[in-house]
């Protein structure tokens, strides 16, 4: 009857190892997880060893991915870049995650009235380009680590609440939902108990889809200068500082860009794996517009 | 058709509405006072005044959204805080630019996802189908700004066939023109390109598996025949959407492009805007942009619902 | 009042760089260029776009670039930032030296034919001090302005003011404006000088013309026109000047300069320009109220490593403010790199574990390079840096409260050293927001203001020069050099150190 998480996980995990391109992304995705935790601890030099004796030099057996334009290690600081990437991601998914499955839960439930306002909010939000949205919050409260979060979460909330929204409604009409009702049990322990788990797969999907769109988003944002401040190592922020240098210093646009690439890559194929087992006809609206901006 | 095309631009009209909401309340959220903040180094009494008064700052709330909304309904959009000039004329100057990119991607986009994609589909699980998929994952992922920078060294720098950055108006130059968009083009337009690619093939794969083609196919037809007509027709229609969602959003700027390569468009215009605490601009042209979005998603359901008469009833 | 500090922070940075493009003022008439005659058009690239071209009003250097060429002051710095006549041919200064006399020169038009006149001078001052615009700071000592005759200004001081004439004429921003080109708005964009050039088309976003004026009082330029153009990317720049698409720049990659200098297809110059770049500690707060504590810093910075990281080695160390070529140099270096020194005089100090909150800003990249590079040497003796980045608006208001442990910045544009030290220093100085209190500097800066023997100024602005260094009231790092670059067929242009961009000499090969 009412499925649950465990299942829908266990299936999961089942088809994932199944499909190589998906245990590629997975082991890119546990490598970036290491370096997130351990990257200052496996990082040979330090993010901040400043040294202008060794300016923009090339990669070398000391230097593998070479040094900046203030002879920093370049390596180094891609490494421990990979957790303010995995921050943002996982905060500002995790934002849009709770707020846009909440009011996509309320509305597809309730319907009526409040559906068609929240809704209607939703589609507001739609109108716009993602980054052009996220630009002009972070243009309003200033940027930093946290408006970033904070923007990149608002812009993908619709998503979350559309995709639950069309779950709500499906799982709304059938037989066990319509039981607990009839029993006489609260509306948000029917929404709870019998409802989200059932739309579990989808939101799986898109969740992993959006990690990787809010990735790419925090790279441009940073890239634009507008995201994480310096002298925190961020891969849109290096390709930002090494912007003026990378006719003459390659490694400098090279790496920060191939690692936001490999990462997005990775949740991208995880993504892609989950949805092709858990919900084959699932319409990504958010591939449509991903880099509407 | 009446009854949906008047419930679609009423649903358009309340969206719209929304959006001037939001893009009107950007200005309230500004921490502090927000002409005191776009003056910045330039603070003056007298332009903080005649800013101010102008922005409509100084009455209550409700009172400045009305009559934002209704000076916007005239197309005025009040003036740059920078500059003094009327917003209006600064967005809509930025959107020749803007639409001889958008297009141009978009079009470089379709030729290489469509065949790509409809092949990859009428092979479905060859060498090529693989390949197609692989081209399209990467796509998908790859940062287009990373994309742009590497395109510049190796186009630009080591090979110098185009310039690094820069416009020239397709009006004054042509053969300029085509040199400095070819880079920005490509990149957007492989993103773009793999996205399409994605739908054609899984919209002609689709369409395949229904009973007309089918029958078509018993009859006994030649396959390049039920391809073109049977398979084309029906499978572009869902992909007519893509496109137009694909190219609303272009319109919009793609802002990391346009201001990796000096892009004089809306894009850049917002960038600048952000810059330069431009509030009104900024409110402008994100204004502009949503409104051009919903106008195209309009049009592309209008024309949905006479390709495919089903669409109307829902 | 903040309204106050903010008009004069503008005036200090009155020479913002890099501004980014965006709106600027309405499209001017186009003139089109079609008497290309001997010494053409030269395509200038400059980094930022004005914002608008009133003169009086605008605080952008981009403007001042193109302003440079389309106005007139009263008198103008030469080469060496000496002031020399320009529109006022001579002038007498009163045996109490409250009341200068300037003789106007004749026959003088703006750029529609219409004279000048002493009347113009005194309307244009006038604007400028009964609006309160940008450079009223300037008047602070001048009482009126008045045109006795067509010929002759006369200026009434409150009080002895030696360096009145770098007031007038150091730079565009007190240009001498034509009132009806003013009050009717057209200045914005279109705007009338008595300059060499004059302003035939101003297109947002793109460029911004100018045509020889064919009025002007001076040698007649030989270019037929000049036309900037708005190139944000260095790398495109040179692309540019290589390509020969523009003649002139100032916007060139600086990690590339010094192999630029030895390219036979460039003509690459530099001048060290009267900018200087400094650290400021909060004297308000503890523990920087300890001179020692901010003595420990000074000798725990490497400024050669500093201005190596910020400005690719295109500045000049230095450890008072005015450098070294101007007449007011003073030779004065106590502070080496000493990590010993400094860890003692931080232990007497009892400044252990310090985290220092350092504040920089995105409007000017360097002090965001230099910022980390300054962490990083910090933390050789045991203080941690937190870098705070913030839009200049933002900035600005953090200081203007003192809400700030340190920060880093510059000022740009000082001729007279009045300006390099009175507003920063002096314990009633304007700019002092990092709380800086000494009696003899006070008293030393209030007489040479008014010294008007120039050996004796030089001897007190030296004094006070040494104590405000042996206090770190600014940690002074570097002069940046003013690196501009051209094509070989350019001639007769000259880089200043007042970054004024002046193409009324210039000629161009075909």
């Amino acid at each position: 009857m009412s499925g649950n998480g465990d299942s829908t996980s266990r299936r999961a995990l089942v088809a994932l190892g199944r499909d190589p391109l998906a245990v590629t992304g997975g082991v890119v995705l546990v490598l970036l997880v290491v370096a997130g935790l351990a990257g200052s601890w496996l990082a040979p030099a330090g993010i901040n060893e400043v040294n202008v004796d060794r300016m923009l030099q090339p990669p070398s057996w000391a230097h593998p991915f070479g040094t900046d334009e203030i002879g920093r290690d370049v390596l180094s600081r891609v490494l421990v870049a990979a957790r303010v990437s995995l921050e943002v991601g996982a905060v500002s998914v995790g934002i849009a995650l709770l707020v846009g499955v909440t009011l996509g839960l309320f509305a597809g439930y309730y319907q009526g009235w409040l559906d068609n306002i929240l809704m209607r909010c939703m589609d507001v939000l739609f109108a716009f380009p993602v980054l052009l949205l996220a630009v002009a919050i972070v243009a309003v409260l200033g940027p930093g680590l946290r408006t970033a979060m904070v923007a990149i979460g608002v812009v993908y909330t619709p998503i979350f609440a559309r995709v639950t929204r069309a779950g709500v409604l499906s799982v709304r009409e059938q037989v066990f939902v319509r039981a607990a009702v009839a029993t006489g049990a609260s509306d948000l322990r029917i929404m709870r108990r019998h409802v989200l788990p059932n739309i579990a797969a989808p939101l799986i999907v898109q969740t992993s889809l959006s990690l990787a769109f809010a990735i790419l988003s925090e790279a441009a944002l940073s890239f634009l200068g507008l995201g994480v401040p310096p002298p925190e190592p961020a891969w849109g922020r290096m390709l930002y500082d090494g912007r003026g240098f990378v006719t003459e210093a390659w490694w400098l646009g090279f790496f920060p860009g191939a690692a936001i690439f490999l990462t997005v890559l990775a949740f991208n194929l995880v993504g892609d794996a989950l949805r092709d087992v858990l919900d084959p006809r699932q319409l990504t609206v958010s591939e449509a517009r991903r880099h509407a901006g | 058709m009446t009854r949906f095309l008047l419930r679609r631009l009423l649903q358009s009209g309340i969206v719209l509405l929304g959006v001037t909401l939001v893009v009107f309340l950007l200005l309230q959220l500004v921490p502090g006072d927000p002409v005191r903040v776009a003056l910045g180094t330039r603070f003056d009494p007298e332009t903080y005044e005649a800013l101010r008064s102008r922005a409509g700052l100084d009455q209550p709330l409700p009172v400045q959204y009305a009559s934002y909304v209704g000076q916007a309904l005239t197309g005025d959009l009040g003036v740059s805080f920078r500059s003094g000039r009327p917003v209006t004329a600064i967005v809509l100057e930025r959107l020749p630019a803007t639409l001889s990119l958008a297009i141009t991607a978009v079009v470089f986009a379709l030729l290489v996802a469509f065949p790509l994609g409809v092949l990859s589909a009428l092979r479905s699980g060859s060498v090529f189908d693989h390949a197609a998929r692989v081209f399209s994952q990467f796509g998908v992922s790859v940062p287009d700004f990373w994309m742009g920078i590497m395109g510049i060294l190796l186009f630009a720098g080591v090979l110098g066939w185009f310039p690094p950055s820069g416009y020239v108006a397709l009006t004054e130059d042509p053969v300029g023109w085509a040199s400095h968009v070819f880079l920005p083009a490509v990149t957007i337009g492989l993103v773009t390109a793999s996205i399409l690619t994605r739908f054609i093939r899984s919209s002609v794969l689709e369409v395949l598996a229904e009973d007309y083609v089918r029958t078509a196919e018993a009859k006994g037809l030649p396959t390049r025949v039920v391809v073109v007509r049977h398979v084309l027709r029906n499978a572009l229609i869902p992909v007519v959407t893509v496109v137009a969602v694909q190219l609303a959003s272009l319109l919009g700027g793609v802002i990391v492009i346009e201001v990796l390569f000096a892009w004089p468009g809306v894009g850049r215009l917002t960038y600048d805007a952000v810059q330069a605490r431009d509030y009104p601009v900024l409110q402008g042209a994100i204004l502009l942009v949503a409104a051009l979005f919903l106008l195209v998603n309009l049009l592309v359901d209008l024309l949905y619902a006479r390709l495919d008469p089903r669409i109307r009833v829902r | 009042m903040s309204s106050k500090r903010f008009r004069g922070a503008g005036v200090a940075l009155a020479l913002t760089f890099g501004l980014l493009a965006g709106c600027s003022a309405g499209e001017g008439v186009a003139v089109d260029g079609g008497q290309t005659g001997a010494g053409g058009i030269l395509t200038a690239a400059i980094s930022g776009e004005p914002d608008q071209l009133d003169p009086h009003h605008t605080s952008a250097y981009p403007s001042f670039q193109v302003l440079e060429n389309v106005y007139d002051t009263l008198v103008e710095p030469d080469a060496n930032l000496a002031m020399k006549p320009a529109l006022a041919t001579e002038w007498t200064t009163s045996d109490d030296q409250l009341t200068w006399t300037f003789t106007i020169r004749e026959e003088v038009t703006f750029s529609d034919g219409s004279p000048l006149t002493a009347e113009d001078v005194v309307y244009s001052y006038n604007r400028i001090i009964d609006e309160e615009l940008n450079a009223a700071y300037r008047f602070a000592t001048v009482e009126s302005v008045t045109a006795p005759d067509p010929g002759t200004v006369v200026v009434q001081l409150t009080a002895p003011t030696p360096n009145l004439l770098a007031s007038l004429g150091g730079f565009k921003g007190m240009a001498i404006v034509k009132k009806s080109n003013v009050e009717s708005g057209a200045a914005k964009t279109e705007p009338i000088g008595s300059g060499p050039f004059a302003v035939s088309s101003y297109r947002a976003g793109d460029s911004t013309k100018l045509v020889r004026n064919d009025n002007y009082w001076g040698t007649k330029p030989k270019l037929d026109g000049v036309t900037f153009t708005f190139v944000q990317d260095p790398t495109v720049a040179l692309q540019n000047l290589r390509g020969g698409e523009v003649q002139w720049t100032d916007n060139l990659p600086p990690q590339q300069v010094s192999a630029l200098r030895a390219d036979d297809d460039l003509v690459v110059r530099s001048a060290a320009s009267s900018d200087y770049w400094y650290l400021a500690l909060n004297q308000a707060r503890k523990p920087y109220d300890d001179v020692n504590v901010r003595r420990a810093i000074a000798f725990a910075l490497d400024r050669a490593a500093i201005t190596k990281a910020a400005k690719f080695g295109l500045a000049t160390v230095n450890q008072t403010a005015i450098p070294k070529d101007s007449a007011y140099y003073y030779d004065y270096t106590p502070y080496q790199q000493d990590l010993a020194q400094a860890k003692k005089l931080l232990a007497e100090a009892g400044g252990t574990d310090l985290t220092m909150d350092l504040m920089v800003t995105n409007e000017y990249p360097e002090t965001v390079t230099a910022a980390q590079v300054i962490a990083a040497q910090l933390k050789e003796i045991g203080i941690t840096v937190k870098i705070r980045t913030l839009d200049f608006a933002q900035w600005l208001d953090e200081q203007g409260k003192g809400n700030f442990d340190s920060f880093m910045l510059g000022w740009l544009g000082n001729i007279d050293p009045d300006e390099f030290y009175y507003a920063q220093h002096h314990s009633a100085g304007t700019f002092n927001f990092h709380g800086y209190r000494n009696p003899a500097v006070d008293n030393l800066l209030d007489q040479a203001r008014t010294e008007t023997d120039q050996a004796a100024r030089k001897q007190q602005y030296e004094q006070a020069a040494k104590q405000i260094v042996d206090d770190a009231s600014y940690l002074y790092l570097y002069n940046p050099d003013v690196v501009q670059g051209w094509s070989p067929q350019v001639s007769g242009y000259e880089v200043r150190a007042d970054r004024a961009i002046r193409f009324r000499d210039v000629d161009l090969a075909q």
